[in-house]
């Protein structure tokens, strides 16, 4: 979604520093002769520059904004089965969407409800676990590197292909499954159809998906600590767990900070898991999340309107979820 | 906690052995994450393996491995090699639309100097802003009129432009100094030959990161592919495989086979381009 804070201080390729080319070139403000050779060079270039941008920017209006600015438009129409607008609406969508109608009904609150729960479930599991697996990366033994690929491989496959590997792993039929219920004293005999479980089983899964990306930025965090921090600290007779607590996770916090609002972002996306794990809003509509929901309109209901409507909500909260983590980078840029 | 005073009083063997037990230890701490992490992988493989059963064993029996469900998969699902097919045309053509859309864009916003720089910086980082669900219900209302649904056309030209990608280029162009540019242009050399003999060729860690990361991701979409595909030849492989399991939901055998099988380009591509991906990731992310 946006530039990490590793990309502030690592490597040769992200320095910053050189020559700022953002702000407009200051030595071309200059007197006499060279100011008008200077400034015709400068237009010359912008026809060239929007030469060279033409393609991206070509796909871009076609691909993202056009369809952006249609979305809000479709919002305020009732629509026809082909997505034309049909009659004004007004934010009538909107105010059912977030149950200001006086209508009662909240399955769309309820459904931005059951995302967030869906998203405390992964985030958090997701940033313990992928901490865990970056400190037990760094231990200085031979094949280390063998291990990083293998707490990496999630990266490599597709939700949709894990989801078809996680549904059999929970499928009633499958021993391993039907003896761990029994050890857990659990009733269900089918964790995808249980209203106690069904949510908490996919983001489950979700968090074995995000982990190789979750472990590639801890690691890179880790190992962007300072060496002889530890060495200091170890003369301070902090090692172990005490040079973890005092010294790792504090410097670790920016990293942390930012893989919460990336995977808090992408928890609110999730669409994908859902779709193959159970397929319908589950049950008592337990796993109802909100892109699954904005499908089901578009998608079985072909209400292109007010699915637009939920769309739109949706990408207003990406937008203060993408801000808040601005303004967390803005701040650890400036501590550092 | 503190180790310090108990080393002073143990002997140089004593150390030895407390570090040869502590390799042990770290050694059996990441066999056991490998396994948990991988467990899925396993599992899946071990499934394949055991023949057409309708209550899998969490280990196969190893005297009978089945290993001809690899090719039995293609003869049940006579559209698994078009899906694969797909998914490499439209995953190779993103990849190379990308890497050309991104490094014509990057190269305006890193070495020339023109009126309006900043806004289109804007532009380009405003497209960030706005995540996929929000404009796919136009897109698809738009491909759809465009009769571009079961095409590669649909499937391929709403990835080409990347304002990752962009990013991504003009943060390594930045790097390479501004001189050679001014040398090269008092050389007689052209800006567009500047960008193709000297800057793309110095600039490949950063385009084998991007390529990796292009490619890694179209591979893996889904909900795109899901909605403009009616046609079963037409699917990519995400989206085929997982039609696949509801038609054949009860034989786990075969549903894991061609899991495994769509599983394996991008997994092998893991192995090779990791140091490229690992770069992109940790300097600019996006996951979408």
């Amino acid at each position: 979604m946006s530039i990490t804070p590793e990309a502030q201080q690592k490597t040769s390729f992200s320095e910053p520093g050189a020559k700022t080319s953002d702000g407009l070139d200051k030595s071309a403000v200059k007197s006499g002769a060279t100011h008008t050779k200077a400034n015709s060079r400068r237009w010359q270039d912008l026809g060239m520059a929007l030469i060279y941008m033409a393609p991206a920017l070509i796909f871009f209006i076609v691909f993202t904004f056009m369809p952006f600015f249609r979305a809000i438009w479709l919002s305020l129409f009732v629509t026809d089965a082909k997505g034309e607008t049909v009659r004004f609406n007004d934010v009538k969508y909107y105010s059912r969407i977030l149950n200001l109608d006086g209508s009662g009904r909240d399955e769309y609150l309820k459904s931005i409800l059951t995302t967030i729960q869906f998203t405390f479930m992964v985030v958090p599991l997701g940033i313990v676990v992928s901490v865990a697996l970056a400190v037990l990366a760094t231990v200085k033994v031979n094949l280390i590197g063998v291990f990083r690929t293998i707490f990496t491989s999630s990266i490599a496959i597709s939700v949709a292909s894990a989801g078809v590997i996680w549904a059999l792993i929970y499928s009633p039929n499958v021993k391993l499954t039907q003896w761990i219920l029994d050890l857990l004293h659990s009733k269900s005999t089918s964790i995808l159809n249980d209203t106690a479980t069904a949510l908490a089983a996919v983001a489950f899964m979700s968090v074995w998906t995000g982990l190789g990306f979750n472990f590639i930025i801890t690691l890179a965090g880790i190992q962007a600590i300072p060496q002889d921090l530890y060495e200091s600290g170890l003369i301070d007779g902090a090692s172990g767990w005490k040079s973890f607590r005092y010294l790792t996770l504090p410097l670790l916090t920016p990293t942390l900070l930012f893989l919460f609002i990336i995977n808090t972002i992408s928890s609110f996306q999730a669409f994908t898991q859902f779709n193959v794990l159970i397929g319908n809003e589950g049950p008592d509509s337990s796993t109802n999340v909100f892109v699954f929901s904005i499908f089901k309109s578009f998608w079985s209901d072909n209400r292109y309107g007010f699915a637009s409507a939920m769309s739109v909500v949706l990408f207003v909260v990406l937008l203060i979820l993408t801000f808040v983590q601005f303004r967390l980078l803005d701040r650890r840029v400036h501590y550092s | 906690m503190s180790t310090a005073p108990i080393s002073r009083e143990i002997n140089v063997t004593q150390l030895r052995v407390f570090d040869i037990l502590k390799k042990i230890g770290s050694y059996i701490l990441l066999l056991l994450a490998s396994l948990l992490v991988l467990f899925p992988l396993f599992f899946s493989l071990s499934l394949a393996v055991q023949g057409p059963t309708v209550a899998p064993n969490l280990l196969p029996d190893f005297g009978k491995l089945d290993f001809n469900v690899f090719g039995d998969v293609f003869a049940q699902e006579k559209n698994l090699g078009r899906w694969i097919i797909n998914s490499f045309v439209v995953s190779l053509a993103v990849t190379v639309g990308q890497l050309v859309t991104s490094s014509l864009a990057a190269y305006a916003l890193a070495t020339l100097q023109f009126p309006g720089k900043n806004f289109f910086f804007f532009i380009f980082l405003g497209t960030l802003m706005i995540p996929w669900e929000a404009t796919i219900i136009p897109n698809y209302i738009n491909v759809a009129s465009w009769g571009w649904k079961d095409s590669y056309q649909g499937l391929v030209l709403p990835f080409i432009a990347s304002g990752f990608g962009i990013f991504l280029l003009r943060q390594y162009f930045l790097t390479i100094p501004k001189d050679l540019y001014e040398a090269a242009v008092i050389d007689g050399c052209g800006r567009t030959r500047y960008l193709w003999a000297i800057l793309l060729p110095l600039s490949r860690p950063a385009l084998a990161t991007l390529a990796v990361y292009a490619f890694l991701n179209t591979w893996n979409q889904y909900y795109w592919p899901l909605l403009i595909t009616d046609d079963p030849t037409w699917r990519t492989t995400q989206v085929g495989i997982t039609a696949f399991r509801s038609s054949e939901i009860s034989v786990f055998n075969l549903q894991m086979a061609a899991t495994i099988i769509v599983m394996l380009p991008t997994l092998i591509l893991l192995i090779l381009g990791q140091r490229q991906l690992v770069r992109g990731l940790t300097a600019g992310a996006l996951k979408g």
